[in-house]
């Protein structure tokens, strides 16, 4: 059975493009476009690796996090980070909330994320 | 204000004495009558005169005064014994406090006064201090939220002779938050800007990738372009973004101890290839034994590299050579990356590290470049305690050099 992975952000063209390119690599894709949302899928899916962008409306990026670490089953579901800013202090505060690991978007393309995901959870 | 006569009254005016002569006959009675009226009269010339002076260098003295009292900067005159001689409303405005209070003490008594603490400190904390300021210096001061001062020391001196200190305050909080303002503008745009080079890259990427299906040889030339000029595009507002995390403080973030042999060696080895295509002979000298570690923000250093060595590169003609050395003493490890390039223009080597500084023999030949990549490497390099300097001459090269020092580490 493909691995499920649960996208977390609010520009479209982004979800598209990753949805599209983790597909094809064979991974079952679920979007959500804000915080909110996307916490509401994760209960609902319980995806084995989550991609969380930080600033998005109704429900920052780094308040998800904080809502996943109240609940042990959400918790030990591994997350990376798409950031848009890489400031040393965000990745201190991705890093302290327990984020896998992460990456900033100017500098990576999706085929490094998959890389990242493949790297997290296998093909 | 009987203090002030010094200042004002350089030249004491002494009446003039009268004489009176002691005559004896009616005729010499009469001269010496007539004399002494004429004595008189012109006694009271003299004296008319005198007053004249005397409302003259007074009203100077006014004029002075009043220009002083009025002045729109904070102002404060030490004599040479560095007693405080003077100062205007501005001035006690912006510390509250009262002239006859703080006049005729010296700087010791001042720092008493607690408003007057910052200031005082800025002064005493010259080479070796206010005593000796022999020159200029002007320095920012932020005395509480909503001010921001420039203090300016300026000797005052007349043929030679020290006759005190003239302190300056310019109030420039309103200049301070315009720079602010023009710093986050730029810091939000920049941000704003990422997230739809981020989509381009991405789509971009996914095409050449033949993620979206498959492309012909033209098609995919002209993406790789594309995905090239969108990449300039993201360095050059990553080098903003650097620019405004300079101007807002904190920049540097985790020093930790490194060797600055094996970052340099990293750098260059990511430049290999481009430095076979050019054609360049590189050379890198490094000490007989190695550097010591010192404390550094990694990322930053690898960013000064990089930049200095791109430029050496890129401005260096084929044929022609770059060479970089790493030598080192007890107190500082020294980098120089030296060049046969177009050197910088002599007229415009004092604009070298300001922000979009760009040569105009380097536009003329290669577009690229924001312009900020020295200013970023010179802040970076003095936030570390290092310096950082350069020789060039046109059309033979240029050698930009800096250092790190090994013990003592300022990271702001």
């Amino acid at each position: 059975m493909a691995k499920k992975i649960l996208f977390i952000e609010d520009e479209e063209i982004l979800l598209n493009l990753l949805q599209k390119k983790l597909t094809n690599e064979g991974y079952e894709v679920f979007i959500a476009k804000d915080g909110e949302q996307g916490l509401k899928k994760m209960r609902e899916v319980l995806p084995d690796l989550v991609l969380l962008d930080i600033l998005m409306p109704k429900m920052s990026g780094f308040e998800v996090m904080e809502e996943i670490n109240k609940y042990p089953e959400l918790k030990k579901i591994p997350v990376i980070v798409i950031s848009n800013s890489g400031q040393p202090l965000e990745i201190d505060r991705i890093r302290g909330l327990g984020a896998k690991d992460w990456l900033i978007k100017t500098q990576f393309d999706p085929q490094e994320v998959v890389e990242k995901v493949k790297k997290q959870i296998g093909e | 204000m009987n203090s002030q006569k010094d200042f004002f009254q350089s030249e004491e005016i002494h009446p003039v004495k009268s004489s009176s002569a002691k005559s004896e006959t009616g005729a010499e009675q009469f001269n010496g009558l007539k004399e002494k009226r004429e004595e008189r009269i012109a006694l009271l010339n003299i004296l008319e005169d005198i007053e004249e002076s005397r409302e003259k260098i007074e009203e100077e003295k006014n004029k002075t005064l009043a220009i002083i009292y009025n002045f729109t900067d904070g102002l404060f005159i030490f004599d040479k014994e560095n007693n405080l001689f003077l100062i205007n409303p501005q001035a006690e405005a912006f510390f509250n406090i009262k002239s006859k209070d703080v006049t005729n003490k010296t700087i010791s008594n001042l720092s008493g006064f607690p408003t007057l603490k910052p200031l005082i400190h800025l002064l005493s904390s010259q080479q070796p201090n206010v005593k000796t300021i022999k020159k200029i210096f002007r320095k920012e001061m932020k005395l509480r939220k909503n001010l921001i001062l420039e203090v300016s020391a300026i000797p005052i001196k007349k043929e030679e002779k020290n006759l005190g200190t003239l302190i300056i305050l310019h109030n420039i909080t309103r200049e301070k938050k315009i720079e602010r303002i023009k710093t986050e503008f730029v810091s939000l745009a920049a941000h704003q800007l990422r997230t739809p080079l981020s989509a381009i890259k991405w789509t971009l990427k996914m095409l050449l990738d033949e993620d979206l299906g498959k492309i012909n040889e033209e098609q995919r030339e002209f993406v790789e372009k594309t995905y090239e000029s969108n990449e300039r595009m993201i360095s050059l507002i990553n080098d903003l973004l650097d620019v405004t995390r300079i101007e807002e403080g904190g920049y540097l973030f985790k020093p930790i101890l490194a060797d600055i042999q094996n970052i340099i060696q990293l750098i260059i080895n990511s430049y290999k290839e481009q430095i076979q295509e050019r054609k360049i002979k590189f050379e890198f000298k490094k000490p007989k034994t190695k550097a010591p570690k010192v404390k550094v923000d990694v990322e930053k250093i690898k960013l000064v590299i990089s930049n200095l060595l791109d430029n050496a590169i890129s401005y260096t003609k084929p044929g022609g050579s770059v060479l970089v050395s790493l030598k080192y003493d007890k107190k500082k490890i020294e980098i120089s990356i030296k060049d046969t390039g177009v050197g910088i223009i002599k007229d415009q080597q004092e604009r070298v590290f300001s922000k979009f500084f760009r040569g105009a023999n380097v536009i003329r030949m290669e577009t690229d470049g924001s312009g900020l990549g020295l200013f970023i490497t010179k802040n970076i390099i003095e936030a570390h305690g290092g310096k950082i300097w350069f020789e060039s001459e046109e059309n033979k090269g240029t050698t930009f050099c800096f250092t790190l020092p090994i013990k003592r580490n300022i990271i702001k």
